[in-house]
Parts: structure tokens; sequence; C-alpha cells
């Protein structure tokens, strides 16, 4: 009963901020004492442990550089990654927290902040490998091979940038459904390096490709930034947001949480040097 | 860019056309999936109507039971279901075969009762007349029940295959590329979400239409006293 | 985790699943009699905008209505989240398929009953609702039965809007157990023993209506 008198009152108030697509400022945020984020359920970018506390290299970067603004509660949503983008624009969080790629697409539609952490591809397989498959282009070559992706990720371009075709491709709806995919329907999964070496941890039916290459695109091998995004128009929580988070990246607890998920130094050093102008920008 | 064909979002009308062939594929898909799973729903469902009727206890009830649980669960998890628990056990379906059979197995609760129901509504003197002539199970159904039947379950098996069509973009969750799918595709790349999906629903609304009125006129072009099955 | 553990958060998912069931299905009722007696209406204007109303939610597929009020509208300005979306759709398709069945209903009243009402001076409100509505409405039930099993169904594709429902925990516990065979069985017996319950609570208000004092045929016997 509560919750449906709880959810009526929720509907007016939505009703009642129809139309009036104001800015989100810093200062109501903290007045309403919380802020909504999402994340997509991919390990170790952004997940939701089983008792509903949201963890991994986006969360507990952003909680705690929240915490430095003095938002000190934070409300997580796990929505499917492909619908990161559309939620945040439809106003039903305030940012996403999913260390999504900063691309000069993505960037038309959200304001990123600067890079949190930089990674590179992977490919997860059966085990044992049995197409003795080694980077993106090896699926390319054999156009039986079926290769998976997650709805919204952009392996999907790095793919066909490298010769991969349409009908090679299957979609799947969360990264959680790929060991089950890869084991009964297609040859490989193409995500990031971290993803998949979480995916394969401990499995018995599916293993990382290793060694693999990263996929050359445009003269160049691949290398993702990843980084938190917020709404064009919300400029000034945004502002905020990227001063307090670049200020973070230089203490030690950053190392930390990082490192504790698997990110290499390099990786670390390399998200650093890199600035979201830069990256927005195509460079 | 997909399968082929590059989408112009200059303006929603010149978006909307170039979206076009796109959506075709998928439509190809959704009738595709749509007609399997029929097939599958009116043979499943007739087999599962005479079961019914059995005379042992043990299988009419079971048979009751199995029917009424699928008419009762939704197709989603059914669907669910079928796609991660059969390879568990070895069998590896492709996700279109999936989704048809998921779709023929929940039809084919509704349909089971569609047959049973014709059957009920043949009058009782037509089977007593049956045995007074000395047909044989076989003689009677071929030629005096099924044939009196077939007008009387066209209408509503009619109504459940305009339900399953659409029903099919449920199969899109399951990594089949129906035109929904297809969609949510162009939106997740083009960030553009109100013309595919419009789209998808300006295309089948004609769609239903015009199978429920195809549907209408083979309802009215058979002849109410029955079809001779020779 | 054994079974039983699963148990927990699929009750936490069914809780949500009847309560948007049970909005759904009152508010669809009230869309249904709306735009069911619009559609026995002699104004054409109301007539035909429920008749838009009715062949646009019967006509395309409801993924799509769902899709489209939580992708596509926001794009235009008006977002609400989630379980509203759910709901407001679920809703608008649960009336739009029992205008049907109501104008059907209220169609199926013999016209004898219409005739002696005007012959006996009332007005065409009071003909509706104190003549026609209660012999229509034992009509309806079954049907409307038949309807609010539908939508029971139908909640579980708002789980494919992030709304936690028992099919979205469902598919949380086999992403995290992997143990797909047991999660769904149990997440079919869920959605089995909600509709029996929904069954009888049809069956009952059925029961209700038959005894009712407005029901006429007792007056006849």
């Amino acid at each position: 009963m509560k919750t449906m008198i709880s959810y009526g009152v929720a509907v007016l108030a939505l009703a009642a901020g129809i139309g009036g697509a104001q800015a989100l400022t810093l200062d109501e945020v903290k007045s309403a004492g919380y802020i909504q984020a999402a994340t997509a359920n991919e390990v170790p970018y952004g997940y939701m442990k089983e008792d509903g506390t949201a963890a991994g290299i986006g969360p507990d970067v952003a909680i705690a550089v929240l915490k430095r603004m003095g938002v000190n509660e934070v409300n997580w949503t796990v929505t499917p990654f492909g619908t990161l983008i559309p939620g945040l624009k439809a106003r039903r969080f305030a940012f996403a927290a999913a260390e999504q790629n900063i691309s000069p697409e993505r960037c038309k539609q959200v304001a990123f902040t600067e890079p949190n952490s930089s990674y590179g591809e992977g490919l997860l397989v059966k085990k044992g490998n049995p197409k003795k498959l080694t980077t993106y282009a090896d699926i390319a070559k054999d156009p039986s091979l079926k290769v998976a992706v997650v709805s919204g990720a952009n392996n999907i371009d790095f793919l066909r940038a490298v010769g991969v075709k349409d009908d090679q491709i299957v979609i799947i709806q969360a990264n959680a459904d790929a060991p089950a995919t890869v084991q009964s329907r297609v040859d490989a999964y193409a995500a990031t390096e971290l993803t998949v070496s979480k995916l394969a941890e401990g499995s018995e039916a599916v293993e990382q490709v290793r060694p693999f290459t990263d996929p050359i695109v445009d003269g160049k091998p691949v290398r993702n930034y990843g980084g938190f995004a917020f709404r064009l128009e919300d400029k000034e929580l945004h502002d905020a947001f990227n001063k307090a988070l670049v200020e973070f990246r230089k203490t030690e607890d950053y190392q930390k949480i990082l490192t504790s998920y698997g990110l290499s130094a390099e990786s670390i050093k390399a998200a650093a040097a890199k600035n979201v102008a830069d990256l927005c920008a195509g460079k | 860019m997909m399968y082929g064909y590059a989408w112009d979002t200059s303006t929603p009308l010149t978006f909307a056309l170039s979206i076009l062939p796109i959506l075709g594929i998928g439509l190809l898909v959704t009738l595709q999936a749509a007609a399997v799973g029929y097939a599958i729903a009116l043979v499943l469902g007739l087999v599962l109507a005479l079961l019914r009727r059995s005379k042992i206890k043990i299988i009419s009830w079971t048979v009751a039971g199995f029917t009424e649980f699928v008419r009762d669960t939704p197709l989603l998890v059914q669907l669910f279901f079928l796609y991660y628990v059969l390879p568990d056990f070895g069998i590896i379906l492709p996700a279109f075969m999936t989704g048809a059979l998921a779709l023929g197995l929940q039809y084919s609760a509704y349909t089971s009762e569609v047959y049973r129901a014709g059957i009920d509504a043949v009058p009782r003197g037509q089977w007593e007349a049956a045995t007074a002539l000395n047909l044989t199970r076989r003689q009677t159904y071929r030629d005096i029940v099924v044939p009196q039947m077939i007008p009387r379950i066209v209408p509503a098996l009619g109504n459940y295959l305009v339900s399953m069509l659409k029903e099919t973009p449920v199969l899109s969750v399951v990594t089949v590329l129906d035109m929904l799918g297809l969609a949510n595709m162009i939106g997740e790349r083009t960030f553009e979400y109100l013309v595919p999906l419009s789209m998808v629903g300006l295309i089948f609304l004609p769609m239903t239409l015009i199978c429920s009125a195809l549907i209408f006129l083979v309802e009215r072009a058979l002849p109410k006293s029955g079809i001779p099955l020779r | 985790m054994t079974w039983t553990q699963y148990l927990a958060p699929l009750l936490k998912g069914a809780q949500v699943t009847v309560m948007i069931s049970l909005a759904s299905i009152t508010i669809g009722a009230l869309l249904a009699f709306a735009a069911g007696i619009a559609r026995t209406s002699s104004n054409r204007i109301i007539s035909g905008i429920a008749f838009v109303y009715i062949v646009l939610f019967r006509g395309t597929p409801l993924l799509v209505q769902l899709f489209w009020f939580y992708y596509a509208l926001p794009l235009i300005g008006v977002s609400f989240d989630p379980i509203t979306t759910g709901i407001m759709t679920l809703s608008l398709l649960t009336g739009a398929f029992g205008a049907e069945v109501v104008r059907g209903a209220l169609l199926a009243v013999p016209p004898t009953q219409l005739e002696a009402a005007r012959a006996l001076n009332f007005s065409k409100t009071y003909t509706l609702w104190h003549i026609s509505m209660p012999q229509a409405i034992i009509e309806m039930m079954p049907s409307f039965g038949n309807l609010a099993i539908q939508n029971l169904k139908d909640t579980a594709l708002v789980s494919l809007i992030s709304i936690a429902d028992l099919t979205f925990q469902a598919q949380s516990m086999r992403n995290i157990t992997l143990d797909s065979a047991t999660v769904y069985t149990l997440t079919l017996l869920g959605y089995f023993i909600i509709a029996l319950c929904l069954m009888l609570i049809v069956r009952f208000i059925e029961m209700k209506l038959r005894r009712g004092p407005a029901f006429p045929r007792s007056a006849h016997s």
C-alpha cells in the first residue's frame, strides 16, 4: 500500500516536472541529499553486488569523488549497457558510471569527464580456443565464424573496421549472457580485455584469448578510454564532478581502486595522459 | 550502416525512408517466425486436444494441467527457459528456432482449447448417427466431425494468428533480429529512437489489420455446414 | 546457492509484478468502460476517438508500445519513470481490449430492454447505468477474467524496461547462479500461482455480481 502511494506521489511529482527540462545543479543534488547514478552490469567496470550495492572501477571512483563534493548518498540503477545514454538523456539518472569509451559519436550525445581508465580489447572463446583466434581480424578471415557483442558497445565498430560481416555478429543484451552464448551459439565474444578476463576467471568452459593483439583501426591499435557521462545541459554539475575527479586522480586511493580491479600501472598512466577534448575530436 | 543500407538522419522523413529496407529484412524474419510458430501451434494443439479426450485419466489430466500451466505463464519466461535451459541438456537450437518453438508452445495451449471447443460443438446426434452407421473412429473424425469443426474454429484460430504476429517482437530479446531488434539496434547507433520505433508500430498496424481482414474473408467463404475432406 | 535462497529475491519481484498487474488491470478496466461506452455513443467524435485508441493499441505489439513510451517519448521531452511507464502502457493495452468486451456486452443487451426503457421515458444515461450495464457486466466477466490473466503475463515484459519484477529478478538470479532450469521453473510456478489467485478473485467477483440486487433475472423468475 505504501509503495502504491509513494508511486502515486512520484507520478504526480514527475508529471509536474515534465516539460521543464531544467539543468540539474550541484546545489539541487546537495539539498536532495542523494544523486541518482547508473551502471551496466559489467564486471569490473561497474556492477551490482548481491547485497544491492554497486561496485567496480566506475562506481568506486564515483562514490569517492562525490564524497569530496559533499554528496554522500548515491542511488544506483543497473540498466543494459545500450540504454545508458538514452536513459541519461531521458533524465532517469544524473550520470552514468560504466567506463564507457569516450568516442566522438558519444560526445555528441553526452558530456564526458576526463578519462578515468584505459583498456584494450579482448576475446572470450571456448576452452582450448578451438578456432585458434588471436585477434578480431581472424574472425573476418572465416565467414562461417560468429562473434557476439553487447548491445550498445562499440566493439561492434572495431569488428566491422577489420572486416567482420554483419551476419557474423550476434548482439546479446547483457554481458552476463556471454559465457553461455560462447559455449553454445557463437565462436567468440568481443569485449574489453578486463571484461573477458573476469568472465573467464574460474570457468571450465570458456577462456580468454592469450596472446591477443588489439585490432588495428585507422592505422593504430585500438585503445579505449573510459569516462563518466553527464547530460550536455548539466554543465555546472559536470564541471564540478570533473574538477573533483581530476583532483582525486592525483591521490593514492585512486591508484589503489584501479589496481585492485586489475588495471595495470601503465594503463592508469595512459588514461591520465589523454584529455577528453582530444578524445571527442577523435584524436 | 546495416546489411549494406546506410541511413540518413538529416530529417525524420529521410531517416524513416532510409531505414525502410533494413526494417523490411526484419519484417521477413517476423513473418517467418510467426509462420513456423503457427504451424507448430496448429499441430501441437491438435495433439494436445486429442490426448485430452483420452479415456486414460492420467493422460488427460496431465495434458490438462500442462496446457493450463503453459496458458497462464508468460511467453517471455517460457522463451528464456527454452533458450537457456535446452543447451544445458545438449539441445542447441539456433535462436530463431528457439523463438519459433516458444511461440508454438504457448499458442498450442490456446489452439488445443479451440480444437476441444470445436469438437465438443459438433452435435451429439452426429456422433450417434456415425455409431449407428458402423463408421470406424477414423472415418467418423475424417468425414463427419472434422469437416463440421473447421468453419467453427477458423475465427478463433485466425485471431490467434494475429496475436502471434504481435508477440513476435519478444523474440528480439534472445538475439533474433526481427523488426524490433533491428529498430533497437538502429536506435542505439544513432541515439534516435523515435523514428525507428514509430516505424515498427506503423508497419505492424496495417499488417494486423490486413491479416484480420483476410481471416474475416476466409471465414465468410467457408460453407457453414462444413468442408468435405474428400 | 541452494534453490531456497532464490525464493527471497523472486518473492520481491513477485510483489512488484502483482502491484503492477493490479494497478494496470484497475486502470485498464476504467479505460475499458470509458472507451467501450464511448464507442456506443451516437456522438461521432467521441466514438471516433475511442475507435482510434482501440485500433492503435490492439493493432500494435505491446513490446513496441513499451519501448516507444520508454525510449522514444523522452526524446520529445515527455519522460516517466519505468514503473509509471509500465503501468500506463499496460493499462492502455488492457483498456483497448477491454473496450471491445464492454462494447460487445452492451450491444448484447436485448433490444427489448432498451425499447421498454424508452417507453418508460428513462433518460439515455439512466438506461445505460441502470438497465444495460447490470445485464452487460455479467456477460463481460469471463472475458475480463481472460484479460486479467493476459495482463499478468504481459507484465513480464516490463522487466525489459528495467522494472525489478519477477522476470527481472529471475534474470538477475540466473546471471549470478547460472542455474537456468531451477530459476526459470520457480519463476513459471510463481506466475502460475499468481494466475490461479487472479482467477479465484475474478470468479468471486462474478459470483457476487450474480447474486447482486441489480441483477434483473431474479425479477422474472
